[in-house]
């Protein structure tokens, strides 16, 4: 909570992080990038990461994510975030670095960097957001689009003969030995959202604690490229995306296991 | 005294990139310059810093990135179909300014080619070779006591100007062993306030060249091009050999240049009166002296393993009332002294 | 002094092992030196070249067209060399596997039978070596002092194969 916030009101109980810049984001109505943004600030606050997390920014809606925050930030080429954090975190190891990566940025033109650093066991942080379209460039095809769905670069829908089909990128990596925790979640819903923030924060304490490669994939709504209303997109979601892209936790190392249950405890 | 042994050329950059304090670097195998990513790989860990060798050219350009953004001095070094794929990030590292040093051990292209040395990516080196507005400086050893000078010369010039650094050479020269006079260590490295070191006692630091509003892009760009400017006033490079009396002047670099060399001491030998410019940096490139060599009559002989790209900055330079010959070699074959002996020849 | 010389054969035959003993003695002698080997794809059995400069002066070109010494090591070498060393050079040939003979008069040619002077000696391997021994005996590149000298270095680990590469080096010599 900033201070400003606690100096104007006095029964405070829900205000912008203070590590989170105080800004209007530049994402659509209904569109689920501010909440993963938020939810990336609140880990960062509660974990006290002002002076070690860089935050690095990919090619997409989150293209800016390093604006949100007052921490130390850079730009990645498309997909290349993960490379990009590997050099960071072995450089300065004390350093906490973190990329929030869409579905085309990480699972398309990124597959090389993504799968490499998670098979190296990269102690680094990626938030995967995952909204089956190409929200930026104007919901052509992406690599996590339903089958049959619309997008402007599949007008008929996606069939398997012309596009193939979606990749579940947390259970491909999944397979993997190097990744520490992968985990599935969503923010269509304010239970879904909860659950969501404690797998960020997880995450991030997978890498404070060394313990390897974390990723969390986030289904975020994109009302805009699914042609729905804003408050009919959470329930979209759970129709037909939660279905291709079920919630769940894919790989969790049993020093991350006993991290959440020191939680709990 | 300092300490003198044969080496070879690929080895000398390793070496030169050690004494210039680079902290890290990022490889992907390719012939011709694999035993410099093997020297690394060996000697790197041994002093505590960091190598990694990477899933592509693509991730390591970007892990240089990455390092160089958190104020390390590092390098990669690849062969030219690798350096293609290293476009991308490089261009992101010069709009962002951020300093490092690549090094490309040429072999004959376009595509896959042949492992064979080559001069084919001039273009692409001083060029720019990515997208958008911006340039490199690129330094052109033709021994192997330059690779290793020139390596640690690149690290320095990359921190002066916060800009990425080129070292080109053919895939010979990179396997050549010549003596090598190894130079004293690089005792202080700058200072880099700039650098993403966690947001501490300041406010935090942004290392991107993207501008959301269309109208901040422009004056970034123009600082960008003021520094290049910059590079073109104090750093074109070039050595000068017989031009008081030349009539013909021979312009060659890399091992090409080496090959020059004999063909103008035979030339002397038959009392004909060539010298040599050898340019050290071909972005910038030395177009003045070329030029002034040009207003007192002189013809020139350009000596490439290209089709013939150097020869284009050497029209710029010289104009259209001069001769300009090219001798070349292309698809990794060596270029040798007597072809280049017989156009000085054929222009007497 | 100048001296070029260019050693080639199949990948494996040790081709470029015999230009860096020569390399390294002249530049023990603190000599400028140029080392090139040149080969094709193939880790073994590609066809190889190694171009050594030996020279008290600045050495120019790291290409060797006209060598002062050739060594071919098989027939393609043969075919290259022959020609193209100098008036008054040295040519040897590893009679092993080149059947041929020089045309050449105005160059001395030896003729080694690497291989089976080799195979004397009890290891086939060593042949580069005894090749490198007639060179030695037929050209004042260097001498067999600074050879065994430099063997001396580079094999101080392993006295067997020492012994054997002094030997093959002295075998050689006996080549005119």
């Amino acid at each position: 909570m900033s201070n400003a916030d606690k100096n104007d009101y006095e029964n405070v109980i829900f205000a912008r992080p203070d590590i989170m810049v105080d800004r209007s984001t530049h994402f659509c109505p209904g569109c689920g990038h501010g909440i993963i943004q938020r939810l990336v600030g609140e880990a960062l606050e509660e974990l006290k990461l002002h002076e070690r997390a860089i935050c690095i920014g990919s090619i997409g809606c989150t293209v800016t994510a390093y604006e949100y925050y007052k921490v130390d930030g850079m730009e990645a080429p498309h997909g290349r975030a993960p490379a990009v954090a590997t050099a960071i975190k072995r450089c300065r190891p004390n350093l906490v670095p973190f990329s929030i990566q869409g579905d085309g940025d990480l699972a398309s033109i990124g597959t090389a960097e993504i799968v490499h650093a998670a098979a190296r066991g990269e102690k680094i942080t990626i938030i995967f957001a995952n909204n089956a379209t190409y929200g930026m460039t104007g919901g052509q095809l992406a690599p996590t689009t339903l089958m049959g769905m619309y997008s402007s670069s599949t007008p008929d829908g996606r069939n398997a003969a012309q596009s193939g089909f979606p990749i579940r990128v947390s259970e491909m990596l999944a397979t993997l030995d190097g990744p520490a925790y992968i985990a599935r979640v969503a923010v269509n819903s304010p239970a879904n959202v909860r659950k969501a923030g404690k797998a960020i924060n997880l995450a991030f304490r997978t890498q404070l604690a060394g313990l390897g490669f974390a990723m969390v994939e986030v289904l975020s709504m994109c009302p805009i490229n699914w042609k729905v209303e804003p408050v009919d997109a959470p329930e979209w979601m759970v129709k037909n995306m939660i279905p291709q892209f079920p919630l769940g936790e894919f790989k969790v190392l049993p020093a991350v296991a006993a991290l959440k249950k020191a939680d709990r405890e | 005294m300092p300490e003198r042994t044969l080496m070879g050329g690929n080895i000398a950059v390793g070496e030169g990139a050690l004494l210039a304090g680079c902290q890290a670097y990022f490889g992907y195998p390719i012939t011709p310059q694999n035993d410099l990513l093997e020297f690394m790989a060996r000697r790197m860990p041994e002093l505590g810093r960091v190598f990694l060798q990477t899933e592509s050219e693509l991730a390591a350009i970007n892990m240089v990135y990455g390092a160089a953004a958190v104020g390390f001095r590092t390098m990669t070094s690849t062969s030219s179909p690798g350096f293609s794929l290293q476009q991308e990030g490089i261009s992101y590292m010069a709009g962002a300014e951020m300093p490092a040093v690549i090094v490309n051990i040429m072999r004959a292209g376009p595509g896959l080619g042949n492992i064979g040395g080559a001069q084919g990516d001039y273009m692409q080196c001083t060029r720019g070779g990515g997208h958008g507005d911006y340039y490199l400086i690129t330094l052109t050893p033709s021994t192997v006591q330059e690779m290793m000078d020139l390596t640690m010369l690149a690290f320095e010039l990359a921190d002066k100007y916060r800009n990425p650094v080129l070292v080109i050479a053919d895939g010979f020269l990179g396997q050549a062993m010549e003596p090598v006079t190894i130079r004293e260590k690089v005792k202080k490295l700058p200072e880099k306030k700039w650098a993403i070191t966690g947001a501490k006692g300041r406010p935090k630091n942004l290392i991107n060249s993207f501008e959301m509003n269309p109208l901040d892009h422009p004056r970034r760009i123009k600082l960008l091009l003021e520094k290049f400017e910059r590079m073109r006033v104090h750093e074109v490079r070039y050595e000068g050999l017989n031009l008081d009396d030349a009539d013909i002047v021979l312009v060659a670099y890399g091992s090409a240049a080496r090959s020059a060399i004999t063909a103008m001491n035979i030339a002397r030998k038959n009392k004909l009166r060539v010298g040599l410019v050898r340019p050290i940096t071909v972005f910038p490139f030395p177009y003045q002296p070329l030029a002034d060599l040009a207003e007192r009559g002189c013809k020139f002989v350009v000596a490439e393993m290209s089709g013939g790209q150097m020869i284009e900055d050497v029209r710029i330079a010289v104009g259209n009332q001069n001769e300009i010959k090219l001798v070349n070699s292309y698809g990794g074959v060596p270029l040798e002294a007597d072809p280049i002996f017989e156009t000085i020849d054929l222009l007497m | 002094m100048n001296w070029e010389i260019t050693v080639s054969g199949f990948g494996g035959q040790g081709v470029l092992f015999i230009g860096r003993l020569l390399a390294d003695a002249g530049f023990n002698a603190g000599l400028d030196i140029t080392w090139l080997p040149y080969y094709s794809g193939e880790k073994r059995g590609g066809m190889c070249s190694c171009f050594v400069n030996i020279s008290d002066e600045r050495i120019g070109s790291i290409f060797i067209t006209h060598p002062d010494v050739g060594v071919a090591m098989n027939p393609a070498a043969m075919k290259m060399l022959e020609p193209t060393v100098k008036t008054g050079g040295l040519l040897v040939v590893n009679t092993s596997l080149v059947k041929t003979k020089s045309a050449r008069h105005d160059i001395k040619v030896v003729y080694v039978p690497t291989v089976e002077a080799a195979k004397e000696l009890g290891d086939e391997t060593v042949g580069n070596i005894i090749a490198l021994g007639a060179v030695i005996a037929n050209a004042q590149v260097t001498t067999t002092t600074s050879i065994i000298k430099v063997l001396n270095q580079m094999l101080s680990k392993d006295k067997k194969q020492l012994e054997l590469n002094k030997a093959a080096l002295l075998k050689g010599c006996e080549y005119s």
